[in-house]
């Protein structure tokens, strides 16, 4: 009666970390519930059907789960929450997706009934071949993704026992010299095999390159890599041929610019998703070889027409790679049930407590709008109001203030607003990198950075994913996009990089008081309060007239 | 028939007085109906006892084992010996359990006096073998037809001798023993069976359709051979010239002696679906308790400041119900639960004012101060003692009425002792054991056949109240995981140390045995940078209703998660606390450190709060002086005004701004009104108008005045007219009756005189007449009254009494003497 976990009658559990069962407690229910919140003391997580078919595809069972709650549970658990994850989970696995020899793809079932049932909702019926047998039909080969996606909706998913095709076999082998994979790549990279396809999420700068890297040693087989944008594509062709058996000649990009289709292919989703008289031409790609393994780099932007053709490649094995699973369409569900279940999490404080990204300090800056800005502010129109309070002039004066401070350091202002950032880059005399920076401009600007040529480089939202810059340590939020909890959480990864001498990383977020920009923050900075990263606030007018509250 | 042992009652009523005081009083506790009122002595009683009302009761309450038994009583021969019941209860091969359980069940319908004299003679009471024994219209629970003598009544004596003849017997010389001899064959199972053994396969068929019953078969006017073959033996006998029947004998033959198809002699066993052992249980059952608790009390926190509207028909609308589960977060028909649970407790009720709604009683606050487990016994004593059964809301009673929560018609009698006996049962298994439901309901059905069946197996009130008290034992937590918990036992009393005693005894050791097993309120919370705090247990009331205000609550159960915004904080201020209080709050009851952006957000919270203030006046004084303001203020005449000052050169009244302006006048100042623009106001004396209106138009009396064409055109007319008259009328008037053809035409005056006179005399007259529809005639009549208008009068013309109203007569005219 004093264990570390508490039931809530809302399915959530709460965890409590400092108990001395914490941790026992953790891997019994991390199979079957959401971490959804990771703050200082309580840990709390979900319990959703999702989560449920997941553990159930996994190999657990309802009485594991039971259990696991009982045991752990301070209080009684509610005997209706465990008669519902009981029914639950009886709910996997009445149907089966399988090859059958003659009929190819067939969904069987162990209860007629529900077989009936499904068969009768009209979702369903367009994705069905003929009758077979009373508890099985046929299903058209290229609808397996969409079926499985339409029956978890209904709500009896589908233990998908079709296999996966082998792809071509292609050699590939990682180069562990001078490095090797940490173990929790590793065992994202086992968790991924053994489940067959799914999502591994893991924070910012914690390798997920690397776990890419590693899943394809796995497969030994062609791939298909799916990233954001073409800086991102060189980043993953430079990091494979550093730390696999891969060499320049056998990696295509394939990209606005490049057309090359090799062994181990990189293709942006701008370039899949470009739409010619209605149909999209590059669609081929993913035809045009047997690939074994397809990899989705930030996941969590796939946009819509790739979640389609996805759908339609059910039979190969797919890996989604993320920091940050949230996304304000919440279309979570559909990458779960489109690419796979998530295979691996690790919350951000524990990887860094492991020391494998920097510590941060994020401190949220209140800024003061003067008398003036206030009324302007206030008289703005509805849809203006917040670029207005986001771009104010005492935003200009805290930043430059801000990086006084840490002068010396490698220091990142990040915005939204490119007339915002073009005239931050002329008072603080750096660089500014924006959408229409060419491509070979913003690498030598990165590369500079790197080196540490350049210390302080202004971006905008170009540089919000999957660019590499190790030695960034401070970052400077002047504005974002709206509430968006991913940016907020990607920005941060900017930085997180471990440094070289093991210092604290700094993240500021630069926010305008008692306005929209200030309610923004907030829902921004939810899901990196969620992972435990607490901000301090702190007054602008204490930074500019340089009392220093920051230690 | 004749009684040879003198000890043999002869009649129900002799049976009874044989009895001892304490069989009598058995038999009155069996059958409290009997005693009201109280008997004179015992004819009285066995006579009230024999009633069919009270028979009827007396048989609902019976086992299905003692009904067995009583129907197949009320099938054997009046009166029959234990032996034949026997045999017919065990069949032919005996049967132990039943030979075990018989005389118990023998033992239970004497005692009601429903069965009595020896065991040589038992005799069921008459209007229980009415009741229990096959009719045509109603068919016996057994399934078995009249007996030969029955269903040969009124059988023609030639017919009787065919059958006989063709079963193989003898012709006898008169009906009776033909009839007794068919009988004697038919209860011969050796006889019979060589009998039937010369059945076509096809008649044995047919016999097999009808053993169990309904006893009944419809033939057609040609039967089919196998039916003609069992007819002509008497093994079918027609019961109506399209019906045949099987004989109860024949029946008994094919049923090896069984009465009934399954004889229950033991009831079935409740079986347990799952055990988890008593520590588990209670646990469970001590979790669901603490919900239970909370649940009435979120329910009436919602309804805290006065709940729902009473529906005029009384009860809570359905609108009501959704809104409340909502705010419970449960569903409709749990919020139903809660509701008559927390009405039952007596903890709401309607306030009775004209405008009737729903509110928390003052039975209400006094129950919020006890004890946690407490709390408990009273709701728990509630639910166990309620007729009321919140199961049936949203049916519909018998006039399609909708079934409302509180509403009237929602008390079953029988839920009491249904759900009673659910748990009694339950608690027969192991401590730690869940009972399978189905078991459950079978056994109650075992116990009460009658009232369930009764009722039909989709409304049978009994199997549903039955199922709800599982469901609401559950809820309450009297059991866990589906098992008697230990607080449940001591409540149900029972056997064991401590059982019995009084319901309070029971409450009492109930809530003794559940207090250990709830959870201890705690005194702080852990307070997290994402701007939540975390209650891990039930807090102290005044922590949780602190906390309440300051955050919003995010997640209820064991814990309870609140999380702070901008609005709760601002709320807790608005409430009446200080940031500073909040502070201290938060300190004292966190046991970690208070996070940073939590202080900051109070304070945040704080400095702005406030900073706009907004009141009520009704007019405001503005001078450029502040010293004139000072002035006014310092006036011990401004007093009534209701002046405050809001900055130096501004002062807001609470009177209105012509109070003010007189008020300042009064004072010796000369104020001006200001408008909403702040333009001075000139005053003048009012001068009220309306709108732009038209004069009113003259009504003229009458029609408008015509103009002199119009008049000359109508007097012309009218002279014209005049003189066409006046040339007819004279001769008409001179000769004194209108020439023939013509109604006569007389003043009304005279009129009057003429029929009064012709009643006097006795005489006729000669009227013209306009009836109603305007038709004119000309009538002789004799007046015999005349009175109120009317006269009454022999019509000779219609020959029979009629009355005409004086107005309607045109005219009067005697007749010639000679006319009549």
């Amino acid at each position: 009666m004093n264990g570390p976990l508490i039931v809530q009658s809302d399915k959530t559990l709460l965890l409590e970390v400092d108990h001395e069962q914490a941790d026992a407690c953790r891997r019994a229910i991390a199979p079957f519930a959401e971490l959804e919140r990771a703050p200082e003391h309580i840990h709390t997580y979900r319990v959703t059907p999702l989560g449920l078919w997941n553990a159930r595809a996994a190999g657990h069972d309802a009485e594991q789960v039971v259990d696991a709650l009982v045991e752990f549970s301070r209080y009684p658990v509610p005997h209706a929450l465990l008669v519902d994850v009981a029914e639950t989970m009886a709910r996997y696995g009445r149907l089966t997706l399988s090859k059958h020899p003659t009929h190819g793809l067939v969904l069987t079932s162990t209860d007629r009934p529900v077989l009936e049932e499904i068969l009768r909702s009209k979702k369903v019926q367009p994705l069905v071949g003929a009758r077979i047998d009373p508890d099985t039909v046929a299903v058209h080969p290229s609808e397996r993704g969409q079926i499985k996606q339409t029956l978890l909706k209904l709500g009896w998913p589908a233990e998908d026992l079709a296999g996966y095709v082998d792809g071509e076999a292609h050699a590939i082998e990682l180069d562990e010299t001078g490095w090797a994979l940490r173990p929790y790549q590793k065992q994202a990279v086992e968790g991924f095999w053994h489940g067959g396809s799914g999502v591994v999420v893991l924070p910012c700068g914690a390798g997920k390159t690397l776990v890419g890297a590693g899943a394809m040693a796995q497969a030994k087989a062609t791939t298909l890599i799916l990233v954001t944008n073409t800086v991102s594509a060189r980043q993953w062709k430079h990091e494979l041929v550093k730390r696999t058996s891969l060499t320049e000649d056998e990696i295509g990009e394939y990209s606005g610019t490049r057309k090359e289709i090799r062994p181990v292919t990189i293709a942006t989703y701008q370039v899949l998703t470009t739409k010619r008289k209605g149909i999209y031409p590059h669609l081929e790609l993913f035809d045009s070889r047997d690939w074994g393994l397809i990899l989705y780099d930030e996941v969590h932007l796939l946009p819509a027409p790739v979640f389609k053709f996805t759908a339609d490649l059910q039979a190969r094995r797919r890996l989604g790679l993320t920091a940050t699973l949230v996304r304000e369409d919440g279309r979570e569900s559909d990458v779960f049930s489109l690419i796979g279940p998530k295979r691996f999490d690790a919350p951000w404080k524990e990887i860094e407590a492991q020391g494998y990204i920097a510590p941060a300090d994020c401190v949220e800056v209140r800024v003061n709008l003067t008398d003036s800005e206030r009324l302007a502010y206030a008289t703005a129109e509805q849809e203006e109001k917040y670029r207005f309070c986001a771009t104010t002039a005492t935003k200009r004066r805290v930043t430059e203030q801000l990086v006084r401070k840490h002068a010396g350091q490698q220091t990142l202002v990040i915005g939204q607003y490119i007339d915002q950032l073009d005239e931050l880059g002329e008072h603080l005399d750096a660089p500014v990198i924006k959408g229409e920076t060419p491509n070979t401009q913003r690498e030598k600007l990165f590369d500079a950075f790197r080196n540490g040529e350049i210390s302080v480089l202004v971006v905008s939202k170009v540089a919000n994913f999957s660019i590499d810059l190790p030695e960034a340590t401070i970052a400077i939020q002047v504005s974002g996009t709206f509430g968006s909890r991913q940016e907020e959480a990607q920005r941060l990864g900017r930085v997180l990089r471990p440094k070289a001498d093991g210092h604290k990383a700094h993240f500021y977020s630069v926010v305008a008081r008692d306005t929209i920009d200030q309610d923004f923050a907030a829902h921004r900075q939810r899901f990196l309060a969620e992972q435990g990263y607490a901000y301090r606030i702190m007054d602008a007018d204490d930074l500019l007239t340089g009392e220093d509250p920051v230690r | 028939m004749p009684e040879e042992r003198g000890g043999s009652p002869r009649t129900l009523a002799e049976a009874l007085r044989a009895r001892d005081d304490e069989e009598l009083a058995a038999l009155l506790r069996a059958r409290p109906d009997l005693l009201s009122p109280v008997p004179n002595d015992v004819t009285q009683l066995a006579t009230r006892a024999g009633t069919r009302a009270s028979v009827v009761r007396a048989l609902e309450r019976l086992d299905r084992f003692t009904l067995q038994t009583a129907e197949a009583l009320a099938v054997a021969p009046d009166p029959a010996p234990y032996g034949t019941l026997l045999a017919l209860m065990g069949g032919d091969d005996g049967d132990a359990d039943v030979e075990a359980a018989l005389p118990g069940a023998l033992g239970v319908l004497r005692g009601q006096a429903l069965v009595w004299g020896d065991d040589d003679k038992l005799r069921l009471v008459r209007t229980a073998r009415e009741l229990l024994a096959p009719s045509p219209t109603r068919p016996s629970p057994t399934g078995l037809g009249p007996t030969v003598t029955e269903a040969t009544a009124g059988m023609s004596p030639g017919r009787l001798q065919e059958i006989v003849a063709s079963a193989g017997l003898p012709t006898t010389h008169d009906p009776v023993s033909a009839v007794a001899s068919l009988t004697a064959l038919f209860t011969d199972r050796t006889r019979m069976a060589t009998l039937l053994d010369t059945a076509p396969s096809d008649a044995l068929a047919v016999l097999d359709r009808l053993v169990w019953g309904p006893p009944y078969g419809e033939v057609t006017a040609d039967p089919t051979p196998p039916v003609r073959w069992l007819r002509d033996r008497g093994l079918l006998l027609p019961a109506s010239p399209r019906t045949v029947v099987l004989p109860r004998e024949v029946a008994l033959h094919l049923r090896a002696g069984r009465a009934h198809r399954v004889p229950e002699p033991v009831p079935p066993a409740v079986t347990p679906a799952a055990e988890y052992g008593p520590q588990a249980v209670d646990n469970a059952a001590a979790g669901q308790a603490y919900t239970a608790l909370t649940t009435v009390e979120d329910l009436l926190k919602d309804w805290h400041e006065g709940g729902p509207a009473v529906l005029r028909a009384g009860g809570l609308a359905v609108r009501d119900l959704k809104r409340t589960a909502a705010a419970l977060d449960t569903s409709e028909q749990l919020a139903a639960f809660w509701i008559e649970l927390a009405y039952a407790a007596g903890l709401l009720a309607s306030d009775g004012e004209a405008e009737e709604r729903y509110a928390p009683t003052p039975a209400y606050d006094e129950w919020l101060e006890l004890p946690t487990a407490e709390r408990w016994g009273e709701l728990a004593v509630a639910w166990l003692t309620a007729t009321r059964t919140p199961g049936l809301v949203g049916s519909q009673d018998a006039k399609g009425r909708t079934l409302s929560v509180l509403g009237p018609d929602l008390d079953r009698s029988a839920a009491v002792e249904v759900r009673r006996r659910v748990l009694e049962l339950a608690a027969e298994l192991l401590h730690g054991t869940a009972p399978a439901p189905e078991s459950l309901l079978s056994r109650l059905r075992w116990e009460r056949p009658l009232r369930g069946e009764a009722a039909g197996s989709t409304k049978d009130l009994r199997a549903r109240v039955a199922a709800w008290t599982l469901s609401e034992a559950e809820l309450l937590g009297v059991t866990g995981r589906g098992a008697l918990s230990t607080h449940g036992r001591a409540l149900l009393g029972g056997e064991g140390p401590g059982g019995g005693g009084t319901l309070a005894d029971r409450r009492a050791r109930a809530v003794k045995s559940l207090t250990p097993l709830l959870p201890e309120p705690l005194d702080h919370v852990l307070l997290q940078a994402d701007l939540t705090a975390v209650a891990p247990g039930p807090l102290d009331r005044p922590l949780a209703e602190t906390l309440a205000v300051l955050a919003e609550i995010e997640s209820k159960g064991g814990a309870t998660v609140y999380r702070f915004t901008p609005g709760s904080v601002r709320r807790a201020l608005d409430a009446g606390m200080a940031a500073s209080d909040v502070h201290t709050f938060l300190a004292t009851h966190s046991r970690t450190p208070v996070p940073q952006p939590l202080s900051y957000l109070v304070d945040d919270v704080a400095r702005r709060h406030g900073h706009l203030r907004i009141g009520a006046a009704s007019a405001y004084v503005r001078c450029d002086d502040d010293a004139v303001l000072g002035e006014i203020l310092a006036d011990k005449r401004s007093q009534g005004l209701g002046l405050r000052r809001l900055a130096p050169t501004v002062l807001a009244a609470q009177s209105d701004p012509r109070t003010l302006l007189e008020g300042l006048r009064a004072m010796g100042y000369a104020p001006a009104a200001e408008s909403t623009e702040g333009d001075v106001v000139i005053t003048r004396a009012h001068a009220r108008r309306t709108p732009p209106r038209t004069p009113p138009a003259p009504v003229p009396e009458g029609p408008p005045v015509p103009d002199s064409t119009l008049l000359g055109a109508a007097v012309k007319a009218i002279r014209a007219g005049d003189m066409a008259a006046s040339v007819v009328r004279k001769p008409a008037a001179e000769e004194g009756r209108p020439p023939a053809g013509e109604l006569p035409r007389t003043s009304s005056a005279e009129t009057l005189a003429t029929v009064q006179a012709a009643a006097l005399t006795g005489s006729a007259v000669w009227i013209g007449y306009v009836n109603a529809e305007g038709a004119a005639s000309q009538r002789v009549i004799a007046p015999v009254r005349v009175e109120g208008g009317f006269v009454t009068a022999f019509d000779h013309t219609a020959d029979e009494v009629r009355t005409y109203p004086l107005h309607r007569i045109t005219g009067v005219a005697e007749l010639a003497d000679d006319a009549l």
